[in-house]
């Protein structure tokens, strides 16, 4: 009896659905990488002679040369300038879309449907394919790059701003409510107050990306400092090109540190201490009731507005520093605001001529188009992984024991982050020739520089005590690894590999447009000879492509978050 | 619309007529409440979590709708009222809640002001978009409960009972014929409650406000309610004048409602019936 029960004691788990699904999608992934590696005839060969390319142009590049530094300069300035008009305009429509966005504030179902539909349309056309069709109705310049900047962005900020309002505590608006105030009283009252900090962080984080997005937009000729690394490239002027691109590098990196800065103090204000707040407060009072300025009500000596505590001070410089640069930037840069509001109809004509989209004139450019960009999506994708997973790992502190490896990893990586992938495409594709091939690596190292980060993160976020445990049995460091680490952090790689696949999706349709194969040639070229027909095919099917993958995602996080 | 004709003056200021209310998800939280609340009267509504308390208070400033049944407040029909109409009237009745409702990293001084948005025609954001004047009028409600010196601090940093005080403060704000309080100091350490009830109270009558008031505390439910009303499973089970009314009473009913709720016990229970 007891031998018959030993006997039908399983020695594997059972079958289970979710696992067989979830191992389907494993090898549909493998299959598509294996296919997408064939498709565009990857080789390592060519993979490895593409590096030595890589190198020699570098080192055709040294020493950069700074005899156009103050076109470059200027370039630079225009570049930023760019960057901050475009993400207010984008900032501006994002605020009253993102109250028709969000549940809890939106009138009816239908401005609901209507608002989501445009951010979600404006986050899935590249800011480069608005700049490209901006271009043709504006003509050259940064204007375009502004709209498109601006454009695009409102997906994400207004994405963003309404889950702001989502989250927001209901209760306070009940009370609102309840003394008699108006719908949109009670919102302003009580709802926006609780979303302005995360609102502001959002626009900083964006300010930031599009300074990264409008370095590359002169790529199609919307200003910018792209401009000026293109033409240098061209005019094979190596040492220039190596000039503008070190330029923007550290203002990218000084623009990242500031915005990261600024967006900690003002997210971070719930987790400073209670203490400190009270009593800076107490302070700021204090001082105020002790020189009773004219900012004192005279019959009650009550202050009747805010008093100036240091964090009220560095927000008011704030708003005004912003203010300042606002009104230098529209001083400044060339952008005949006027004389282009004669060109909406063109701009308007464009537009209607998007749709419907043509899929017939170049049926076959379209198709081998969008196989490649997915193939370079795939390849990128999983390069960018082997590469990455050790990179992580040597960059944590909870994994490496010592602190000088994972210090220098970390610095590496956040300086490599800052470099916007085109660019690196650009240099890749003058190193290589034009190709998919070059686009892929371009890509493959971004996803590189990425994904350590994140896995990072990850590994970092791992539960010691398991681990501790494992150790305990006698395990050697990497059995370790395998044994607790791994399975911890398996949920959250896999869905970082779904995004970040998303992400060189999204990407690999724009690296074309430099000639790094895929889509994008087909996308700029159908805008250079007005097929607006052919250009909405393009922009449909990336969005259709871009969506599925979206989805895909979804259902594996869902599927891995059940219990079993 | 004769009904609707808004009177602050009208006497009884509150009147229930056997309102029910079904939640969408089937749960008949009040049956049949029928009460006349007249002015001036400080009642309170005791019974278990889940009789009703809270939607009964909701249906009077009209944040719920009855089923059926009909409320009437100051000579307005709320069960019907337009959006117009219901903030006419919630512009004259203050509501206290459990949670206080302040929005944590406004300054006190601004969730006080939020109070007077019911008479003020756009919306606001920030203390500096309010008149001057209205700003020293909150000033004289802090000041009344005790937090003047508060004011520019941020609501987040304050303590339990200090919170309610402001949450009081934005009530006052709109000059309330009424106050409804919803459990105002069930969040409270016992020592906050005291002192806030006491100062509530104490307000409540220098105005001669009318106050509803949902209470777990019986002990202090007795020692200042006008009247008292049970609730159990949404149907009025005890409605009485405080006085002579002593704790033995009223806790009887609680027990009672408890013991009723055990199934071998609840032939032999008898409920203290409506008096009026």
């Amino acid at each position: 009896m007891s031998s018959l029960v030993v006997e039908q004691r399983r020695l594997s788990p059972p079958f289970k659905a979710r696992n067989f699904k979830l191992t389907l999608v494993f090898v549909a992934y493998v299959c598509a990488t294996v296919w997408s590696w064939r498709y565009i005839n990857m080789s390592f060969a060519g993979l490895f002679g593409g590096i030595s390319d890589v190198s020699a142009l570098l080192a055709r590049m040294l020493p950069p040369d700074f005899y156009l530094l103050n076109s470059i300069v200027s370039a630079t300035i225009e570049t930023l300038w760019m960057a901050l008009l475009g993400t207010t305009i984008a900032v501006l429509i994002s605020f009253p879309l993102s109250f028709g966005a969000a549940k809890n504030t939106t009138p009816n179902a239908f401005v609901f449907a209507v608002c989501r539909g445009i951010i979600t349309l404006t986050r899935a056309i590249p800011d480069l394919i608005f700049a490209a069709i901006f271009v043709r109705a504006f003509g050259i310049g940064p204007l375009a790059g502004i709209l498109a900047l601006g454009l695009h962005s409102i997906g994400m900020i207004g994405k963003m701003f309404a889950d702001a309002l989502e989250n927001s505590d209901a209760m306070p608006r009940e009370a609102s409510v309840s003394t008699g105030a108006t719908k949109w009283q009670a919102i302003f009252a009580s709802i926006l107050p609780q979303a302005t900090p995360a609102m502001v962080g959002t626009a900083l984080y964006r300010l930031d990306i599009n300074v990264r997005g409008s370095a590359v937009l002169g790529l199609v000729g919307a200003g910018g400092i792209g401009f000026i690394i293109q033409t240098a490239l061209r005019s094979l002027d190596y040492p220039s090109a190596l000039a503008a691109v070190s330029v923007i590098f550290i203002v990218i990196l000084a623009i990242e540190f500031f915005s990261s800065r600024v967006r900690a103090s003002i997210l971070g204000e719930r987790s400073s201490s209670v203490v400190t707040v009270r009593s800076q407060s107490e302070r700021a009072i204090r001082r105020t009731r002790k020189d009773r300025t004219l900012l004192v009500d005279a019959v009650t000596m009550r202050s009747l507005v805010p008093p100036m505590t240091s964090e009220r001070k560095s927000r008011i410089i704030s708003v005004w520093a912003y203010v300042v640069m606002l009104v230098i930037a529209l001083g400044t840069i060339n952008m005949p605001i006027l004389s282009s509001l004669g060109y909406l109809d063109d701009a308007w004509r464009i537009v209607t001529d998007l749709v419907p989209p043509d899929f017939t004139t170049a049926r076959t450019e379209l198709i081998t188009g969008m196989s490649e960009s997915i193939a370079i999506a795939f390849i990128s994708t999983t390069l960018g992984l082997f590469i990455a997973v050790p990179l992580g790992l040597l960059s944590s502190r909870n994994i490496v024991a010592r602190r000088a490896v994972f210090v220098a990893t970390r610095s590496m990586l956040v300086l490599f982050r800052g470099i916007p992938e085109l660019i690196i495409a650009v240099l890749f594709v003058s190193a290589m020739g034009l190709g998919p091939v070059p686009g892929t690596l371009a890509l493959t190292l971004v996803t590189a520089f990425f994904m350590s980060k994140l896995i990072a993160d990850t590994f970092e976020e791992v539960d010691p005590s398991p681990r501790e445990a494992v150790f305990a049995t006698g395990a050697t460091r990497v059995q370790e690894l395998f044994g607790s680490v791994l399975p911890q952090a398996m949920p959250a790689l896999v869905s970082q590999i779904l995004y970040m696949l998303d992400v060189n999706l999204r990407s690999s349709t724009v690296l074309g447009i430099v000639g790094g194969g895929g889509i994008g040639f087909l996308l700029l070229g159908s805008i250079r000879v007005f097929e607006f027909g052919t250009t909405g095919a393009v922009i449909f099917s990336i969005f259709v492509v871009v969506y599925a993958i979206e989805l895909i995602g979804a259902w594996v996080r869902s599927e891995l978050a059940k219990a079993n | 619309m004769s009904l609707n004709r808004f009177n602050q003056q009208a006497d009884p200021i509150v009147r229930l007529s056997d309102i029910s209310k079904r939640f969408p998800n089937g749960t008949l939280a009040l049956d049949q409440v029928s009460l006349d609340i007249p002015r001036g009267q400080l009642l309170c509504l005791i019974g278990l979590s889940g009789s009703g308390k809270s939607t009964l208070l909701r249906h009077v400033n009209g944040l719920h709708k009855p089923t059926s049944g009909s409320v009437d407040v100051m000579g307005m029909r709320v069960s019907d009222a337009s959006n117009k109409e219901l903030r006419e009237v919630r512009r004259h009745v203050g509501f206290v809640f459990q949670q206080f409702g302040l929005i944590n990293r406004a300054t006190c001084l601004e969730n006080v002001l939020s109070g007077a948005l019911g008479r003020l025609n756009w919306p606001r954001y920030g203390v500096r978009s309010y008149p001057k004047q209205l700003r020293r009028l909150a000033f004289d409600h802090l000041d009344r409960v005790g937090l003047a010196e508060q004011a520019y601090q941020r609501a987040d940093t304050l303590s339990g009972g200090q919170m309610q005080r402001v949450a009081i403060a934005r009530s006052l704000m709109q000059e309330p014929q009424m106050l409804l309080a919803d459990e105002p100091v069930a969040s409270l350490d016992p020592e906050s409650s005291g002192q806030v009830l006491e100062l509530l109270l104490t307000i409540a009558k220098e105005e001669n406000m009318t106050v509803i008031c949902t209470l777990h505390q019986v002990e202090l439910a007795l020692g200042w309610a006008h009247r008292i009303v049970g609730l159990r499973a949404g149907k009025v089970v005890l409605d009485r004048s405080a006085v002579g009314l002593d704790q033995r009473d009223v806790m009887d009913v609680y027990q009672r409602v408890e013991v009723a709720d055990a199934p071998t016990q609840s032939e032999n229970v008898s409920i203290p019936l409506s008096n009026s």
